[in-house]
């Protein structure tokens, strides 16, 4: 009798014990309480930090640091120059009808692309174009995208004797680097990709100009890969060369 | 000696019994619809932030491309917030002398980022990666919404785990072709049932059991 009583009463407790861990929990899920699972110490990018002076979470690289496949020693691919570049050699400019001075000799430039020229590379450079360059070079080149329209100062078009004669290597440095109030872009879309664009940039000229002597020779053998795929850019990596942008 | 209760307690204790249980039931109901609201769960509220930047503008008004901004979204796991010179691309020109972006140009000036507030922000035990939804056939906007015609961002789903398990289930019933995961005006309807249920099988969607297993999202 006494231990039914006491199992009894064990029971009870049990049951009480039970229904305040379940109210509590209802009372704190309504109060939106939050618990440590929710906000672990450990960074999500562009998390802000309270651990660096600049309450960034994305750090920059440490100077000299190569992450791997980031060596870029093929000068050609990652640069659109030639091997030897002669540091001293002079553009020569003109002046165009906007009275703008503009470059019409390219030295340096590579006048081949590094990387085979296939169907899939130039799909792949429509697709970036469209990307970053249609808002001001627009749909065809002719330097009427939306951005200009909305003020922007106008690019020139890629269907003049001028661009159409530039190197390839031309148009990958001015993606890179970026061109009179043009920013860099490099930073923005990989090597490979930039490659891609150009080819795409060359197949719009050829589209209004058929008959012209342009052609999307290739130094690369089109049975080797290219030299790098286009590889993912970490948030850190973006942090090394960006300005800005925590959180 | 009086019995303490008359014989009407006996109604009483009746009553009072099944009224605990329909409070109870009640006030379980009302907990669900509460956590749900979006008072708890921020949905549809929109954020402020230190720049006022619309999307509406930007997307639908200019045309730009989601990627031109969010790069890394079909590479890594998180879309990609954009540096403060992807900004100045355009605003080194266009209304440079605008009272309303100088926070933009003194983040470019004294490269210190601008602090976005966060818009959607996951539980950190969740592991959610852009990129392979992109990978698969998930549009933007199946979970963003129309974010062309947001002047400031919200939140158009909830982010709780119910929503994003229906999709884990049927997969078939939310994805598109990949070459339409950018585009805005895409609507569900514009792809049938059928060759929705072929992209799975292109797409390598896994299996309902793989992609409800709990560690494809809690690890």
């Amino acid at each position: 009798m006494s231990l039914n009583k006491r199992t009894e009463r064990r029971l009870y407790l049990r049951f009480a014990l039970i229904l305040a861990a379940v109210c509590g929990m209802l009372l704190s899920e309504a109060c939106g309480v939050r618990s440590d699972m929710q906000d672990q110490p450990r960074y999500d990018a562009y998390e802000k930090s309270d651990f660096f002076s600049d309450g960034r979470s994305s750090r920059d690289y440490p100077e000299g640091t190569v992450a791997r496949g980031h060596l870029e020693d093929n000068k050609a691919f990652f640069t659109g120059k030639i091997d030897n570049p002669d540091p001293n050699a002079q553009a020569a400019t003109s002046t165009d009808a906007n009275g703008n001075t503009v470059v019409a000799s390219f030295p340096n430039a590579i006048t081949e692309f590094p990387l085979p020229v296939t169907k899939e590379l130039i799909d792949r450079g429509e697709d970036r174009y469209k990307i970053y360059c249609m808002v001001c070079h627009g749909q065809f080149g002719d330097g009427d995208g939306m951005v200009v329209r909305r003020g922007f100062p106008q690019p020139p078009t890629y269907h003049d004797d001028r661009l159409r004669n530039a190197p390839v290597g031309h148009f990958f440095d001015v993606i890179t680097n970026g061109w009179g109030k043009m920013n860099p872009y490099g930073y923005q879309v990989q090597a490979a990709d930039r490659w891609a664009i150009v080819a795409y940039i060359r197949a719009l000229q050829l589209s209004r100009n058929p008959d012209s002597n342009l052609k999307m020779t290739s130094t690369a053998n089109s049975n080797t890969a290219a030299p790098v795929p286009a590889k993912p850019e970490t948030p850190a990596a973006n942090a090394a060369t960006n300005r800005g942008g925590t959180r | 000696m009086a019995q303490i209760f008359r014989k009407s307690a006996n109604n009483i204790a009746k009553i009072s019994m099944v009224t605990v249980v329909l409070l109870a039931g009640v006030g379980f109901y009302a907990w669900t619809q509460l956590a749900r609201s979006s008072y708890l769960t921020g949905q549809y509220l929109e954020i402020q932030q230190p720049v006022q930047f619309s999307h509406k503008h930007h997307v639908a008004d200019d045309g730009i491309d989601c990627r031109y901004c969010h790069q890394t979204v079909e590479t890594t796991a998180s879309a990609g917030m954009p540096s403060t010179q992807t900004c100045m691309n355009c605003h080194s020109q266009l209304w440079a002398d605008a009272p309303y972006l100088e926070p933009i140009r003194a983040s470019f000036r004294d490269n210190k980022p601008i602090q976005w507030n966060r818009v959607h922000d996951l539980p950190k035990y969740v592991y959610f990666n852009h990129s392979i939804h992109i990978a698969k056939g998930v549009g933007c906007s199946t979970c963003h919404g129309p974010v062309d015609k947001m002047p400031l961002v919200y939140e158009e789903n909830t982010l709780q785990m119910e929503w994003c398990i229906q999709c884990h289930r049927e997969p078939e019933k939310f994805i598109r072709p990949k070459s339409e995961v950018f585009n805005m005006a895409y609507r569900p309807e514009d792809t049938d049932q059928e060759t929705r249920d072929q992209l799975k099988v292109d797409y390598k969607i896994r299996s309902r059991e793989m992609l409800t297993s709990c560690s494809t999202c809690h690890r």
